[in-house]
């Protein structure tokens, strides 16, 4: 019984006095596919300027990166779209805070289509009609009589909760939506289909051709260009943003200090996004 | 001399590498040779298209896979209560005692959930409990319907057992709560936190949420009515949350009716509970996040004490249970209250230190029936998924031995390792 109690109290005692021991493994950055070479190029570039300071990047969509912050596998998260509500409860149940959210980059979302598609613009509510299955031929929305296919990203991605949330308005996609792993992936889909459709960030829209996207029937077409993503006019704007679980300290806030310095946001426009300001 | 050692193992290995390139090269292009005029781009391209469309198979295979999700957790624990006293807890109302184990090894809880969600607007959970008495049991199991209306589905209908959905603790699981066990108050008014019925949760606005729901009233831990219900009415539930992300605070309300059996017609009285509920978090820079919440039940319950008072126990020489002669049934309730207040501070990412203070009091009306308890508690992190937890277990049991009362010894150390997946 002694012995019991005095094992429960030494390991008490070690549980209690417990501090992190996490220093002088580098810097974790977990989540969005669509950032992760942004991600990857920002880091390339801070250590190279840094002597000594490690940066690992990895993708695996925006919901695998806060989940990685919610487990604690990850010092930085990267997420193409704004943590949901249940991501933040959890991430408050395990560490008593809501996070901390930093945009770091503006991004446009882009519709592909295939060059020989004649179809130039696109309202958001026919994009919604599309992606849910409403509407499944080219000539309902001005092209020619061919059936839609769709193309999209799997329910870990951000760009995926983005287009559902903003475009879907909380809507399904439909079933016949083909999800592929990377917007790479839907941009090479769409190059080989004349009638495949799929969405990502524009900063991949290499052999395919962005669809101009209407707010609504009345609105101008605007096309996702570095002046109306900047301004804010094309209607399928996003901010990319970091999350941390608690505010940025050390070696941390060092390197968000540097992204959002003129340096990290002249890379940000390199690699094919925008910068905050 | 490592370092000449080295220097000749690579040598000997770029010797090797040199030698052998030339082979290799050899013995592509032997076969290359005979097979270019062959295969062709095109050809290339219908492969490469043949395997797009298995991996697009697999894909949409894989995606129907993953709307089955299990998840769970283990809790292996050690407890040590006391040298002089009766009892090594387990929660609930009654709680187990266990004489001969006044210190032991035991799975307090080993759960697995299985969640089939469609994204559509409907989901199924069922949900398997095999820990305490070794025996597997079903905890959950509910349909949610989403509604079709709303975007983010704001209104959502559950029909089954599922978690009385009655202020923070009862709702909030245990896999991630920072002490082992909830509060005394808790544990003795939702003993099991589940029932058998309906509930409708709304979102209004995103800071508030609306609560309604009507449940069979006995719990799955009711001594005499686990699986059923006696009484016609059912007990109504409803709970108004408002939550702003740093600062939420939530009323519950709880009416229904408690039947006691007896020989013959059983006893009903009338059950009330209210609850408020308030948690503030904050952040710290350097040790991190923390939180400070509280809970405060009143009730009008059923009172273990005042069915001794009313109740003929029956024996083996009469075996019927009756009230005695001029009792009245709504004698059995008692106004009741309790609640806890607690800290919790993390210290890093990867440690965290928990205080809790916890009353319960069965009859507001009586003295010297209180029970109150201090908890002091860590958790250490191991990794994502696992969390070694210790804590001690300060009680005050206030029992009456005649004119006077007594505190048993009855504190507890728990040492738990859990994870969760």
């Amino acid at each position: 019984m002694k012995f019991v109690r005095t094992a429960l109290l030494v390991a008490f005692a070690a549980l209690a006095c417990a501090a992190v021991a996490t220093a002088g493994r580098g810097i974790t950055v977990k989540g969005s596919d669509t950032m992760v070479i942004l991600g990857q190029r920002w880091a390339e570039q801070y250590m190279n300027k840094n002597a000594g300071q490690i940066v690992q990047v990895t993708g695996g969509g925006s919901g695998t990166g806060i989940a990685a912050l919610i487990n604690g596998t990850t010092d930085i998260c990267q997420s193409s779209r704004p943590m949901k509500q249940d991501e933040k409860l959890k991430l408050r149940d395990r560490y008593q805070t809501m996070g901390v959210e930093i945009p770091v980059a503006k991004d446009g979302l882009s519709v592909f289509l295939n060059e020989a598609n004649p179809v130039k613009e696109l309202t958001i509510d026919q994009l919604k009609q599309i992606y849910t299955g409403a509407v499944t031929n080219w000539k309902q929305v001005g092209g020619k009589d061919a059936t839609i296919i769709l193309y999209g990203r799997e329910n870990s991605s951000g760009t995926y909760g983005f287009f559902k949330d903003n475009v879907l308005l909380g809507r399904d996609f439909a079933a016949s939506c083909q999800t592929l792993p990377g917007t790479a992936a839907v941009v090479n889909a769409v190059a080989r289909d004349p009638n495949g459709i799929g969405y990502g960030g524009a900063a991949y829209a290499k052999g395919v051709r962005d669809c101009a996207v209407r707010k609504d029937a009345k609105s101008a077409a605007i096309m996702p260009t570095a002046a109306t993503v900047h301004d804010g006019s094309y209607p399928l704007t996003r901010y990319l943003y970091f999350y941390l679980r608690k505010p940025a300290q050390g070696d941390v806030k060092k390197f968000i200090d540097w992204v959002l310095s003129p340096a990290g946001q002249k890379l940000a426009v390199e690699v094919g996004y925008y910068p905050l300001k | 001399m490592p370092k000449p050692r080295k220097t000749a193992w690579t040598a000997a290995l770029l010797l090797a590498v040199s030698f052998a390139t030339p082979v290799f090269a050899q013995d592509e292009a032997a076969p290359a040779s005979a097979d270019t005029a062959v295969v062709t781009h095109e050809q290339l391209l219908r492969v490469l298209e043949g395997y797009t469309e298995q991996i697009q198979s697999l894909t949409n295979d894989l995606d129907k896979l993953k709307k089955i999700k299990f998840s769970g957790y283990v809790q292996a624990r050690l407890e040590s209560g006391e040298a002089n006293s009766d009892t090594v807890k387990v929660s609930g109302s009654p709680y187990t005692a266990t004489t001969a184990n006044l210190n032991r090894f035991y799975i307090r809880r080993a759960r697995l959930k299985l969640t089939y969600d469609t994204g559509a607007l409907s989901q199924a959970v069922v949900y398997f409990d095999g820990g305490t008495d070794r025996t597997v049991r079903l905890l959950e199991a509910y349909v949610t319907l989403l509604d079709p209306w709303t975007p983010l589905h704001d209104h959502q209908l559950t029909i089954g057992q599922q978690n009385v959905p009655f202020g923070y603790e009862v709702e909030r699981s245990s896999s991630v709560r920072e002490l082992p066990e909830r509060s005394r108050a808790e544990n003795v008014l939702f003993s099991g936190e589940r029932d058998r019925g309906v509930k409708l949760v709304s979102q209004w606005t995103p800071a508030i949420q609306t609560t309604v729901g009507l449940f069979n009233g006995g719990g799955v831990n009711h001594v005499d009515f686990p699986n059923s219900d006696p009484t016609l009415a059912k007990d109504f539930v409803s709970r108004l949350r408002w939550s702003q992300g740093t600062f939420d605070v939530a009323a519950s309300y709880y009416f229904g009716r408690n039947t006691v059996p007896l020989t013959g017609a059983d006893a009903t009285a009338k059950k009330s509970r209210v609850g408020f509920d308030a948690q503030a978090f904050y952040s710290l820079p350097t040790l991190g996040g923390g939180t400070v919440r509280g809970e405060w039940y009143m009730a009008h319950e059923a009172n273990a004490d005042s069915a001794k008072a009313l109740i003929v126990a029956p024996t083996s020489g009469n075996p019927v249970r009756l009230l005695k002669a001029g009792a009245n049934p709504d004698h059995l309730s008692t106004d009741a209250s309790g609640g806890y207040l607690m800290w919790v501070q993390n210290v890093g990412d990867r440690a965290q230190g928990v205080v809790r203070f916890d009353a319960w009091d069965p009859n507001v009306d009586t003295d010297h029936d209180q029970y109150s308890r201090w908890s002091i508690g860590a958790n250490w992190f191991w990794d994502g998924f696992t969390r070694v937890t210790a804590t001690y277990d300060a009680v005050r049991t206030e029992t009456k031995t005649g004119p006077r009362w007594t505190d048993p010894k009855d504190n507890l150390w728990t040492l738990q390792v859990q994870h969760k997946f």
